[in-house]
């Protein structure tokens, strides 16, 4: 190895460890600061401890508000599958015009709906609609803001499963629905696994929509909680917040695992036509 | 029982194109049925629109004594074997074959049974839990058989059944389809733009071109006796040499020779009127040497060999091209000057339109 070569492969080393360390310091600090007794903001080994999950069960909406956090961000990836594989499915079979605009410009208003511009009419239309400091409300204002991108991605996966496959459920007599349910659904699969961890992923992480539109702190998501952990001068409450973060990222870590390992995000081989 | 009744069948897809313009056609019962034609020509949208996939714009079908024309596909009692199989690749073989008849609420028990009944028909055992992803293409295809075959429908329909194996194995698919279908005996239509095999396999033969019927006919009426220039050009490995010639007071005038027209033609009823004709010979009827009347001088320009049999393209000194399949082993050498004799009996006369003139008795397809 010349010695230029051998320059240019240390510095890659030490760039891929830089960017490593980066990512990896907020993971390190997620687990080992929930067990010190003097969390701070640097990561350390810490002095072990279980008082921050004492303190934190203390907290009257700390476990609640992961129940609720787990109604809100379940119910919208129930609806954002459900909606948009059956969305998805119509678009990707039946001829509408301009469908390619339809659903580019869903995408790019979607970027739009539920961001901070739109709250205000969000705020008026739900107030309309007496959903204000009610689950469904939320649920439906996460499942409006997914659906466009779950519907694009879910189309493609659906576009890619051959007509032959339906037309020959069809002639031997399948309905509509049994066509949906033993062929397209079942190849659709990985894709269904796919959204349905990203909408729960996002729903999960949400802050601004349940902050705004849910008053009572019984029904308040983890996310919304976790604002809370400071005190009133605006300092943040370390122990309470890095055990609180532990809890609050664990549910998503295991359904991840779990949907990877039960559905994998494999396609069966087809052949050629 | 399966026998398919089409009256009038037109389909015209949005936008104004025509499929199917006006198709009168019956298959008969347990017969063997080929559409065959070029793309684009309509015979894969008449075998959708027999299952029921496509929607007839006007006509009528009848399979057996049942009107199907408004049907759905799966009350039609058909089952369609599709060009790329269409096999299920979320379930196993055994599964595969047995959906028809979980459709039809059949128990899990007997749906196994079926399966591995039908599957060992077809050479399938061992292979009932595989996913169809690990099969080869000619097991693949005996699957998509034995799904069809499992709901016992009154007819099959095959979208080129064939197309998606390799060149070796469609021969072996081709000798095994035949068998089965006569061992089975149940109505079959199936689709093709290779005219060898719908030559091979066919009872009968429908010739399509533009939505519409060319001809109707065995194979061998089809290849002997093409009714038009279209379907003589398209049926044939070697394609029919079709020389122009001129039909003056019974004597046809033809790439530099002149001969009788009563020793090419006989004709039963009226002379035909004088004018330019076409005059269309198979190669595979043509032989090297003086034979009777019909000898054309002409010189060797291509030699291809296909085997057992040889393609010899010669130059008459008029220009014209004349094509013939010689035994491997007789032919002559590039450059050679030589005399090509066509089978008198062979030759086929069509108008300036290209429409067939010589009359059904001349070429009866009698051993030659």
């Amino acid at each position: 190895m010349s010695p230029q070569a051998f320059l240019r492969r240390v510095g890659f080393v030490l760039f891929l460890a830089v960017v490593t360390a980066f990512w990896a310091l907020p993971m390190l600090w997620l687990v080992t600061a929930p067990f010190d007794a003097h969390p701070g903001l640097t990561v350390r080994w810490p002095e072990w401890t279980l008082d921050n999950f004492r303190r934190l069960s203390e907290s009257p909406y700390a476990f609640s508000s992961l129940r609720n956090s787990v109604l809100l961000a379940g119910g919208a990836m129930i609806l954002v599958t459900v909606f948009g594989a059956l969305a998805a499915y119509a678009l990707s079979r039946v001829h509408v015009p301009g469908r390619g605009a339809i659903l580019y410009g869903m995408l790019l208003l979607s970027s739009i709906v539920t961001g901070t511009a739109a709250m205000v009419p969000i705020f008026q239309l739900m107030f309309t609609l007496g959903l204000i400091d009610d689950r469904t409300g939320v649920i439906l204002v996460l499942t409006g803001g997914l659906l466009p991108a779950a519907i694009f991605v879910l189309k493609d996966f659906m576009d890619a499963t051959p007509r032959s496959y339906e037309e020959s459920a069809r002639v031997f007599g399948a309905s509509p629905t049994q066509v949906l349910r033993h062929v397209v659904l079942p190849i659709a699969r990985p894709g269904l696994a796919t959204i349905a961890v990203w909408a729960l992923v996002n729903a999960w992480g949400d802050f601004l929509t349940a902050y705004i539109l849910l008053r009572d702190p019984t029904k308040t998501p983890a996310g919304v909680v976790m604002y809370t952990f400071y005190s009133e001068g605006g300092q943040a409450n370390l122990p309470l917040i890095s055990a609180f973060s532990v809890l609050y990222a664990l549910p998503v870590v295991v359904l991840y695992i779990f949907v990877s390992r039960r559905y994998g995000f494999r396609f069966h081989g087809g052949i050629k036509s | 029982m399966g026998e398919i009744r089409i009256e009038g069948l037109t389909k015209v897809y949005s936008g104004n194109v025509t499929a199917l313009d006006r198709l009168d056609l019956t298959i008969n019962d347990g017969e063997f049925f080929a559409l065959l034609g070029p793309s684009g020509c309509g015979k894969t949208t008449l075998l959708r629109t027999i299952a029921g996939l496509e929607v007839a714009t006007s006509g009528r079908i009848h399979i057996g004594e049942r009107d199907v024309t408004k049907m759905s596909p799966g009350d039609r009692d058909v089952a369609m074997v599709f060009q790329d199989y269409a096999l299920f690749p979320h379930m196993t073989v055994s599964d595969n074959i047995a959906y028809p008849l979980r459709i039809r609420k059949v128990d899990q028990a007997s749906r196994a049974q079926t399966a591995a009944r039908v599957g060992a028909g077809l050479g399938l055992n061992g292979l009932l839990e595989r996913r169809p992803g690990e099969l080869s293409g000619g097991q693949q295809q005996r699957v998509a058989l034995a799904r069809a075959m499992a709901c016992e429908p009154s007819a099959f329909l095959f979208d080129e059944p064939l197309s998606n194996l390799d060149a070796r194995l469609r021969l072996e698919a081709r000798t095994f389809l035949k068998g089965l279908q006569h061992q089975l005996g149940v109505t079959t239509v199936f689709v093709t733009h290779d005219q060898a095999e719908a030559l091979a396999m066919a009872d009968r033969i429908a010739v399509m071109e533009a939505g519409r019927l060319r001809q109707l006919g065995t194979p061998a009426e089809i290849f002997h006796r093409p009714i038009d220039t279209f379907v003589a050009n398209f049926i044939g490995s070697a394609p029919m040499t079709m020389l122009d010639a001129d039909l003056v007071r019974g004597r046809l005038y033809v790439a530099g020779t002149t001969i009788e027209q009563e020793v090419a033609v006989r004709w039963s009823g009226p002379d035909p009127s004088d004018g330019p004709v076409v005059l269309g010979i198979r190669p595979e009827y043509v032989r090297v040497g003086a034979f009777g009347p019909m000898t054309v001088q002409a010189t060797i320009r291509i030699v291809e060999n296909l085997g057992a049999t040889v393609l010899l393209t010669a130059e008459t000194a008029s220009g014209d091209r004349l094509q013939a399949l010689v035994p491997d082993g007789t032919q002559p050498a590039v450059g050679a000057q030589v005399e090509l004799s066509p089978v008198a009996e062979r030759v086929l006369l069509y108008d300036e339109e290209g429409h067939l003139m010589t009359p059904a008795t001349q070429a009866a397809p009698a051993p030659a």
